[in-house]
């Protein structure tokens, strides 16, 4: 039967689906959830188990992904990091290269999707990489993390429990935590008429026309969509529901008129006044600080979460990828991370992310100095991970719906 | 005032359309560069409003300046690394390939012909793309970084040598090699004393425009890029200018744009040498903007 | 001038493999690393995902190949509303209107530089081979530059009084991308059309004149078909690759609204999406590309043949 290129055989959605699973190969419908966590079958059928808060998982161990040796001495060769923009103190690169006698040079990524995909497909090497919850179940089914050796990391002792022990990585096989976060919105209270809590529901600040082609969102395929799901009321973040998923792609359309821009450079743009809404993560909020020009006070900045804490709650990681050719060097770096005086220097000079360091006092923050007083709804504390929701993975379906809509998105339609 | 009047009323003089037409472009193509270039050379930290004059960005600024960050430096080293290479090693290959393709008749040719020339209008991210995926698809052995540049780097460019020397090889045409022949020549030997000679100015012609055609590249490195260690300057330009630029990023572009054009002087010098020494007149310039239009035919 | 090669006889063969075998080295290059990795684009477009880490998984044996990638492709191309669809209309449009606002530019100046540089030839053409030897980014870097909220464009145009208040070039416009490409592309346009145009026979033009054509109209009549070869390559040379272009957009946009083909490529490619799917739209790109390359060239060929070769 031939149809009329116009004529689709299908409803765009379900066409997405279908050819998402053409494409993916029948095999995906069978790697589904794993009802209980904990699976020990190290072998090439193992399945992805979505891990979540109330499903803790243990990532399995395979035979040829071993974990390195104890008592290894660490290389001298260049340790190479694969990381975020702005997310690691260049003193303290220096630091750790002093102290070892080694270079140290770091790669930036902008989207967790380009990170993913480069690690994914095995082509670079780096050392020490820095993945989100939402992706790590898979990096480990595909053997791109390495085990950990804890024996090198005795640092992990000075982390909050809850993460010692998280419930993407029961047991901090593959991960030790870097950073936490929240998403929330940004603002520059000098340049904006109306905040978020000028409104009854303060996620339409993003659709204020006095803010036209200065509004930012995250250029994240999780984060952005979830904003436009809380707007809606929808609490599930992680929905995989079609009607969920256009419904996040039509709100996000519609902010085509007001010039929406994505971008994951908050930390600046909000500072050097080329956004003045902007969904931000909350250490960009008080990093920011950092990137106001002259003349511009602290005061300028603005960071609204919801009050009830049921806003976008993270941490990231950090981990070894599998080739990575200094693998004890990177076991050491991920060790001096975690040591408190290094965390916090990184911290309160030039990340403005937590660590998630126990001796670390989020209500001392203010009065130190860290953290402006205007900016004090960008502090997360541990407990804040108990109403917070977490971005959890995706199965591979809906993986695959949530990245076609959203590339629909950044295609301008 | 009389003397603008009499230049306006001149009906044989230059048309004045055309003349103003043609300075309003040369300025706005132009003095962007040079602004861009004046701030590099601000006190402060913006690059869009005059703060000063001092050298900040170039060698004082501890941590940001080009002498200083190694990320801006080692830009430059690895954008003078891939020219390096991509002259050595695309100028011989084109140069063999031109005059194997002008002179070879056949089928066989045409396609060899008409492979060549589509390099030249495959957009870059198409080779970029096609490059990525052929070397982690396929050609695993060949690592992302350096290697994998150079040889992109080549590869789009071997095409902009042969029809430069393609040019000067029909201008030239065959007597002088077949005179050496008569003579008793072999045919290598007739290339090497009879016909390489008078190529001389076309292959440093393309040598100096693989070498700006190179350290121009912007896609094809990022594309094949293993990391910061294996940026160039244009990758650096692009992935810092979207963040938080400096100054440096103007600096580190003045003195890339400096080198580049040290080096096609001093290309562009050997050149009128080697023509004055063969007695050639004319403009050498003019000669050089005439290459590419021969060559396509 | 006689072409070697055409020489009868036992020599012949030889002679031709000579030429043949030098340039072997350069013809197995491109093959490897030119027309190789197209069939690797065809392969990966055709093939699979990893359904995990969604990475590709390309199918090598011709005989296997999954349409699926090229199935959504086609669909949502020629869908109208549909993100392709919009997407590559989008940049057809924009390479349409910057090739010929380049055009508007890039002929006249050609124009004057070959016809009437006289002395100041070599200037000129300094000035015009200038920004081949500045760095493509640079050039975007000092319009940036310009064009924030308190650079030159808005200082000028708020003293000349065109605008109140500084007006945000960088916001998503639609013109601020297309003239942005107009900038970049010009040179690469100029250089052609000078060569072409240098080559015309002044004595026609003369002659026109001399048989009582207004200036004007022997530039319609003489130089004008004179120069559609000329035309039509500048055009081919900064079209082509404009279809690809993706970092224009970046830097002087980054609004989803103002996003061309070669970011969708870049996003599928290398932004983390499904790989086959930016395969499938390279090789769709690059056939519109060759049916554009095949029209230049009967075009090219219609015009020599009316001019008489």
């Amino acid at each position: 039967m031939t149809l009329h290129p116009r004529e689709s055989r299908y409803g765009r959605r379900e066409f997405i689906g279908r050819s998402a699973a053409g494409i993916v190969g029948l095999s995906s419908l069978s790697t589904f959830l794993a009802a209980c966590g904990g699976s020990d079958n190290g072998g090439s059928a193992a399945e992805l188990q979505i891990a979540s808060p109330g499903n803790p998982v243990t990532q399995p161990l395979f035979d040829d992904n071993p974990m390195i040796a104890s008592g290894l001495e660490p290389e001298s060769g260049t340790l190479r990091i694969y990381n975020w923009n702005g997310y690691l103190d260049p003193k303290i690169k220096k630091g750790f290269a002093k102290e070892y006698g080694v270079k140290v040079e770091e790669t930036f990524f902008t989207t967790t999707d380009e990170a993913v995909q480069k690690i994914s497909s095995g082509a670079v090497d780096y050392d020490v990489f820095f993945p989100t919850q939402d992706r790590v179940g898979r990096l480990v089914l595909g053997k791109r993390l390495q085990p950990l050796n804890l024996e090198y990391i005795p640092n992990l002792k000075n982390v909050w429990p809850s993460l010692q022990d998280p419930w993407y990585d029961k047991g901090s096989q593959y991960t030790v935590p870097y950073m936490t976060w929240t998403t929330g919105i940004g603002y520059r209270t000098d340049k904006i008429e109306k905040t978020p809590l000028d409104y009854a529901n303060p996620y339409e600040i993003y659709w204020d026309e006095a803010n036209r082609g200065k509004m930012f969102l995250l250029d994240d395929g999780r984060d952005a969509p979830a904003h436009m799901l809380l707007k809606n009321g929808i609490t599930n973040i992680n929905t995989e529901d079609p009607e969920d998923i256009a419904l996040w792609e039509k709100e996000l359309k519609s902010l085509y008129d007001m010039n929406v821009k994505v971008s994951t450079d908050d930390y600046t743009n909000i500072p050097e006044g080329k956004a003045w809404v902007h969904q931000m993560w909350s250490g960009s909020a008080i990093g920011a600080q950092w990137y106001l020009p002259e003349g511009v006070g602290t005061d300028a900045l603005g960071f609204w979460f919801p009050a009830d804490g049921v806003g976008t709650i993270g941490s990231d990681m950090m981990a070894v990828p599998k080739d990575a050719q200094n693998p004890v060097l990177a076991h050491h770096f991920l060790d001096y991370l975690l040591d408190v005086k290094n965390g916090y220097s990184n911290f309160a000079n030039y990340v403005g992310y937590q660590p998630p360091l126990t001796k670390l006092d989020p209500d001392t923050l203010v009065a130190d100095g860290v953290v402006p007083k205007n900016l004090k709804t960008a502090i997360v504390r541990e407990s804040d991970f108990d109403k917070g929701l977490p971005l959890t993975e995706l199965t591979p379906d809906g993986q695959v719906n949530w990245q076609n809509a959203w590339a629909e998105f950044r295609a301008g339609v | 005032m009389t003397r603008v009047r009499t230049w306006l009323g001149n009906p044989w003089a230059k048309p004045r359309f055309l003349v103003l037409f043609t300075a309003l472009y040369l300025v706005w193509s132009i003095v962007p560069i040079l602004i861009a270039i004046r701030f590099s050379f601000n006190e402060g930290r913006s690059r869009s409003t005059a703060q000063g004059w001092s050298l900040r960005w170039y060698t004082g600024d501890p941590d940001a300046s080009v002498l200083h960050d190694p990320t801006l430096h080692s830009a430059l080293a690895q954008s003078l690394r891939l020219a390096a290479i991509a002259v050595l090693v695309t100028v011989p290959l084109g140069v063999a390939l031109a005059v194997g393709l002008t002179r070879w008749r056949g089928r066989g040719a045409g396609t060899a012909r008409g492979i060549s020339l589509a390099t030249l209008v495959t957009p870059e991210i198409v080779m970029g793309t096609a490059l990525l995926l052929v070397f982690i698809e396929l050609l695993t052995f060949i690592p992302l970084g350096t290697v994998a540049q150079a040889i992109g780097h080549i590869t789009f460019s071997i095409i902009f040598v042969v029809i430069i020397v393609r040019g000067r090889l029909l201008a030239i045409g065959p007597e002088y090699e077949e005179a050496a022949r008569d003579l008793g020549a072999s045919r290598l030997q007739a290339i090497r004393l009879a016909l390489l000679p008078m190529l001389i100015p076309a292959v440093v012609a393309s040598g100096i425009i693989v070498f700006a055609i190179s350290m121009d590249d912007f896609v094809i490195s990022a594309f094949l890029s293993s990391g910061t260690d294996t940026d160039t300057v244009p990758v650096r330009i692009y992935s810092q200018g979207r963040t938080a630029p400096t100054p440096a990023l103007n600096a580190l572009a003045t003195v890339t744009l400096v080198l580049t054009i040290v080096i096609a002087l001093v290309g562009f010098l050997l050149w009128r040498g080697v023509r004055a020494a063969r007695g050639q007149t004319g403009s050498t310039v003019g000669e050089f903007a005439a290459l590419d239009a021969e060559g396509v035919r | 001038m006689s072409e070697p090669g055409r020489r009868v006889g036992a020599d012949g063969g030889r002679e031709n493999r000579f030429w043949a075998g030098l340039a072997l080295p350069g013809v197995v290059w491109l093959c490897v690393f030119f027309l190789l990795p197209f069939y690797v684009i065809l392969c990966v477009a055709l093939g699979s995902l990893d359904p995990i880490l969604l990475t590709p998984a390309p199918e090598w044996n011709p005989l296997q190949w999954n349409t699926a990638a090229f199935e959504f492709v086609l669909d949502n191309l020629f869908t109208p509303g549909a993100a392709f669809e919009t997407v590559f209309v989008r940049t057809f449009f924009y390479v349409l209107i910057a090739t010929t606002l380049s055009l508007l530019i890039a002929y006249p100046v050609a124009y004057y530089v070959a016809r009437y540089g006289g002395r100041w030839k070599g200037l000129l053409l300094v000035g015009l081979i200038a920004p081949f030897f500045i760095s493509y980014l640079m050039r975007m870097l000092a319009w940036i530059n310009l064009l924030q909220d308190d650079g030159w464009v808005n200082s000028v145009l708020i003293w000349v009084g065109i605008l109140d208040a500084p007006r945000n070039w960088l916001d998503g416009r639609a013109s601020s991308v297309i003239l942005g490409l107009v900038y970049g592309y010009v040179p690469f346009m100029i250089l052609p059309l000078y060569a072409f145009l240098d080559r015309i026979d002044r004595s026609l033009l003369e002659a026109a004149r001399d048989l009582g054509a207004s200036p004007f109209q022997a530039f319609r009549l003489v130089t004008l078909p004179l120069s559609t070869p000329a035309i039509l390559a500048g055009v081919v040379i900064i079209a082509l690759p404009m279809f690809g272009d993706y970092y224009t957009p970046d830097l002087l946009s980054g609004a989803p609204q103002t996003s061309l083909i070669g970011n969708q490529i870049n996003l599928y490619i290398r932004g983390g999406q499904q790989v086959p799917v930016g395969a499938a739209l390279v090789v769709v790109l690059m056939v519109f590309l060759t049916v554009l390359m095949g029209y230049y060239l009967f075009a090219t060929a219609r015009a020599q043949r009316r001019l008489g070769g």
